[in-house]
């Protein structure tokens, strides 16, 4: 890495002791009841469902139905997303472009942000706080008008564009251009990543710049060697997370599209589609099977990047996960 | 010299950011005809009833569901900041036989899309007799309390991994249990984390509107986001300049509590102090 | 995660999978077993029914005074009333019936009723019909009928309307222009709007190629219908003549720019052209004129669709519906039976979710009507109603809420100009036949 010549040496771990193995059980207990409000809530309430949702992924289970009645088709439900759904593939690369679009340019801009913010001054947290407000709006009602009205025909975006004579377009009503608004706000809801980007930003040990600064470094050499570098655990963080979220993505293509992946299907993300096919038209059989589907896919995408992770996040605690 | 030129930078980015929002205040200021037919940012004739008519639409005054809100979302927090912080403690920072299938797990939990677990959810919590109880807000807290939410636990996992090694190594050495070192070491050097969780747990339980929709059935119970879809009916003339309204009403709880929170982060933690 | 591969023989397999829905199923119902008292009444020994409806917040304070009434005649019977707007109306619905918890009584649209009916959600009316519990000899009878799914009265209408044409009054005298009027042809119409657009420098009319409602007046014009039984009643041929009318319409400059028509395709009343004031004609329906007044201050109009209106018929804008597993099936009736027959819940339910079904009580809440757009809208569907054609259309199938969202999507790739008539005719047809399970 190279910061290490800014970083504290990793200690060596800890040589053997006496006491060793009692020691391992004892974290071994201690670990198990640390983790234990988690295992009982995994095993009573998170994994039962997801174990129903599999199972009905094999079935055509609708929700008008008692669970026990729904008749078994095998591999059915996969056979016709792989094979015979034209919407399915169609979300899938919606929902591809949306995330290697949006995801990149969130991070960017909440770190790029973040970096501004990062000062103790007055004042500081109401400006962050004004920053995170669009994010604070969620994805409610009002938001899909909001953004409607910044980006229609007669919009405040195309009121901006005549200022420079050009003159715009429908965008949300475009079905070339719907994707790139939701992409857009995607990305004027930078916030929660900024917040983490500053929660971050604050552990880096001053000293280490202090130590830079005394050798000479200047900004962007501490930027690059020393920001980067500690902050990498939770640019990881964030990058994971808004990968999964990017690829989840639903509320906004929701709300802005009245729930219809319009127009024309140039907003149907993944997650929307599959709504759709379970609670519109009533088949949560098939929703599920896609819901297994994602969750193979997106469980991939993750494990690629912990195992890239490896090369390039520091981790002040010296193990390798 | 810099510093202007920082605070210019962020000025004209606040003033794109914010834009949306002030347009939303302009508009909630607007009468209903208005509202369908000027588009601009400043009202022709200003509509300030929309605040009170939003506040008192219902049977139920809307103060009572920022109160069901408020009460929802800081019993969240304090589920998801303690029972998340104990789980990421375990699978951050101590060593233990099947952690690394665990961890997967929990991250493969984050990987369903919700919409497939409402109903399954939903079937369980009822069997359980949690829904339409005396407290219908059971089904919304219980799995706060247990850390179900493992976008928080794996948060705070990366925070802790950020807290140097060789502070348990020397806690341990001086004959520190797991538990001490939690109290001692890495509860205070948590805060950040701790911080984050409890602003997201909060923002999030406040704007969430699905899992509330779903499991609270009467009036007087409803949340805010559930509220603000009662102005909104596509069938007929929908009551869009009160729903403007309440909807930023409803942005003031959770900015403040932003700001507030945020506070905790600002004055930061100088890690050096505690190394050994 | 590693569902796919499983070895045995089909019987083995079929042991194997019912252990496994038992496995995850049996502790839930033993749960929901275990704690079934709580759904028995309320204290007091009263009864206490649930009841779920969508609509705004006038619908809620209305069907609450009916209810009250209701409570009132029958001392004991207590209502716990939830009500919320359209969207998510029909998720919490589906989760509610999910979980065994539907509501006693819950209101349904044709989008829907026939999924809960032929799931057998729907408590069937029709003995409660021949046994006087439910008086329906005041309905009209396609009105009725419009309620039944296989033979069954899934649910009573509580509003009646039917197809409607609203204009804009204020920008027709503005530029000297004539209007519509009921019964003039399809052509006829679209010379009209393409004349107003050119006149008033406003598009004439919303293009309503992904309108189902027109589509299905447009079919039975030509003798075809929407659906006959379980299946299609019409053919690509039949779409390529309506998309290409339309193509006409649009090349004559009669309807918007196809990001517009787009926007007014929305379902939300508060979007229609006519109230934006993006188009001079909105293709809706006709109760729905006074809410679309609302949210305007020019005059509207209202006539039918182009061309034969007996080609129009009395649909049922919302029902009611009883749960089948209801604990109180008898009194659901009871109250469903009060709010459609009533006068006096008539009479405070009033036109609110479309006319009321009962004759009489439409009859006498008519003459009380101040609103003077409610006004109209009750002589124009009266009018109308005199001239409805004896072969009323059936409630649609399963799957037309599908068949619904994919005309849009496909009428809109041709109004964008990404397929051709032809080619949208195909599609369409093809998407139609999946969503209804038809051959």
């Amino acid at each position: 890495m190279t910061a290490s010549t800014l970083t504290p040496a990793p200690v060596a771990p800890a040589a053997a002791q006496p006491g060793r193995r009692v020691r391992r059980r004892r974290e071994n207990l201690a670990g198990y009841v640390f983790l234990s409000p988690w295992l009982l809530g995994l095993l009573g309430i998170t994994a039962i469902p997801m174990l129903i949702s599999l199972y009905l992924s094999f079935t055509d289970y609708s929700p008008l139905i008692p669970l026990t009645e729904a008749n078994w088709i095998g591999l059915e439900n996969y056979r016709r997303m792989f094979t015979a759904d034209q919407s399915y593939w169609h979300a899938v690369q919606v929902t591809v472009t949306f995330a290697l679009v949006a995801v990149p340019l969130k991070l960017a801009a909440a770190l790029g942000v973040a970096l501004l913010l990062n000062r103790t001054m007055r004042g500081i947290s109401v400006f962050r706080g004004l920053f995170y407000l669009p994010s604070l709006l969620g994805g409610s009602v009002a938001l899909a008008i909001v953004w409607v009205s910044m980006f229609n025909r007669d919009g405040a975006f195309n009121s901006f564009l005549a200022l420079f004579g050009i003159e715009g377009l429908p965008w949300v009503n475009d079905p070339d251009w719907a994707l790139s608004t939701l992409i857009l706000l995607a990305v004027w809801q930078f916030g929660a990543p900024m917040v983490i980007f500053l929660a971050g930003l604050k552990q880096v040990p001053t000293e280490l710049y202090e130590a830079a600064s005394v050798d000479g470094a200047s900004p962007w050499r501490k930027f690059v060697h020393i920001t980067l570098p500690m902050l990498s655990p939770v640019i990881f963080f964030n990058l994971v997370l808004e990968t999964i979220n990017g690829f989840q993505g639903f509320t906004s293509a929701f709300v802005l599209s009245n729930g219809t992946g319009g127009p024309v299907d140039s907003t149907l993300m993944y997650t929307l589609n599959l709504y759709i096919a379970g609670f519109v038209d009533l088949n949560m059989g098939y929703a599920s099977a896609m819901a297994w589907v994602f969750l193979l896919v997106i469980g991939a995408i993750t494990v690629v990047l912990f195992s890239t992770g490896r090369f390039w996040v520091h981790y002040s605690d010296n193990e390798e996960r | 010299m810099r510093f202007p030129v920082r605070f210019v930078a962020l000025l004209l980015i606040l003033a794109v950011v914010l834009y949306p929002l002030v347009w939303m205040v302009g508009t909630s200021l607007k009468s209903p005809s208005e509202i369908v037919n000027n588009i601009g940012l400043i009202p022709r004739e200003f509509t300030p009833a929309n605040f009170t008519d939003g506040w008192t639409k219902f049977d139920v005054s809307f103060g009572r569901f920022f109160l069901n809100s408020a009460l929802v979302s800081l019993l969240t927090v304090a589920g998801n900041t303690i029972s998340c912080l104990l789980a990421a403690y375990a699978l951050g920072r101590l060593r233990f036989r099947l952690r690394g299938v665990w961890f997967a797990v929990m991250i493969g939990t984050l990987l369903l899309p919700g919409h497939v677990l409402i109903i399954p959810q939903y079937i369980l919590f009822r069997s359980l007799g949690w829904v339409g109880g005396e407290w219908p807000y059971l089904p919304l807290l219980v799995p706060a309390f247990l850390a179900t939410e493992a976008f928080f636990v794996f948060l705070i996992v990366q925070f802790m991994r950020g807290i140097p090694r060789e502070l348990d190594e020397a806690a341990v050495i001086d004959g520190a249990s797991a538990y001490s070192i939690f109290r001692h070491v890495i509860l205070p050097l948590s805060r950040p984390a701790l911080v984050t969780t409890a602003i997201f747990s909060f923002i999030w339980t406040w704007n969430d509107f699905f899992r509330q929709l779903v499991f609270l059935s009467e009036l007087k119970d409803y949340t805010a986001p559930v509220a603000l879809t009662l102005f909104i009916d596509s069938t007929s003339e929908s009551a869009v300049g009160p729903m403007f309204a309440m909807s930023l009403l409803s942005l003031i709880p959770v900015f403040l509590f932003f700001v507030a929170f945020q506070r905790l982060l600002v004055e930061g933690i100088n890690t050096s102090g505690l190394k050994g | 995660m590693e569902p796919i591969t499983r070895a045995g023989t089909p019987a083995q397999r079929t042991t194997r999978r019912r252990l496994l829905a038992a496995a995850l199923t049996v502790p839930l119902l033993l749960g929901a077993a275990a704690c079934g008292g709580d759904d028995d009444g309320g204290s007091g020994g009263g009864t206490e029914l649930s009841v779920f409806w969508w609509g705004a917040e006038k619908r809620a304070e209305l069907t609450d005074k009916a209810l009250a009434l209701y409570s009132q005649k029958h001392p004991g019977v207590t209502f716990k009333k939830t009500w919320q707007g359209n969207q998510g109306y029909f998720d919490k619905l589906a989760t509610l019936t999910a979980g065994g918890n539907a509501p006693d009584i819950f209101q349904l649209d044709d989008n829907y009723i026939s999924e809960y009916a032929a799931r057998g959600v729907t408590l069937d009316l029709t003995e409660y019909t021949g046994n006087g519990k439910l008086d329906v000899s005041k309905f009209p009878e396609s009105l009725l009928k419009y309620g039944e799914v296989d033979g069954k009265l899934a649910g009573v209408a509580l509003g009646e309307n039917t197809q409607g044409l609203v204009y804009d009054k204020t920008l027709l005298k503005k530029n000297n222009l004539p209007e519509p009027k009921t019964g003039m042809s399809w052509e006829d119409f679209i010379s009209w709007a393409a004349d107003v657009s050119k006149k008033s420098k406003l598009p004439g009319t919303q293009d309503p190629s992904a309108v189902y409602q027109a589509l299905w007046v447009f079919l039975r014009q030509n003798g075809k219908d929407l659906y006959a039984g379980k299946q299609l009643g019409f053919d690509e041929a039949d779409i390529t003549k309506w998309f290409a009318l339309w193509k006409g319409a649009r090349d004559k400059g009669a309807t918007p720019t196809p990001d517009v028509i787009h926007e007014g395709n929305a379902s939300d009343v508060s979007k229609q052209l006519v109230a934006t004031g993006k188009a001079g004609t909105s293709w809706v329906w006709a109760n729905q004129m006074p809410e679309l007044k609302k949210s305007t201050d020019n005059e509207l109009g209202l006539i039918a669709y182009p061309g034969d209106t007996s080609a129009q018929w009395a649909r049922a804008s919302m029902y009611m519906s009883a749960f089948r597993g209801s604990k109180h099936k008898d009194i659901a009736v009871d109250v469903i039976n009060f709010l459609a027959n009533d006068p006096e819940a008539g009479q405070i339910l009033g036109t609110d979710r479309g006319l009321p079904p009962n004759l009489d009580v439409r009859k006498q809440v008519a003459a009380t009507v101040e609103d003077p757009n409610m006004k109209q809208t009750i002589a124009v569907m009266d009018e109308l109603g005199k001239k409805y054609g004896p072969n009323a259309p059936t409630v649609p199938p399963q799957g037309h809420s599908k068949v619904r969202s994919e005309l849009i999507r496909v009428a809109e790739e041709v109004i964008y100009g990404r397929q051709t008539p032809e080619q949208g005719a195909a599609a369409f047809v093809a998407a139609a036949k999946a969503a209804i399970g038809a051959s």
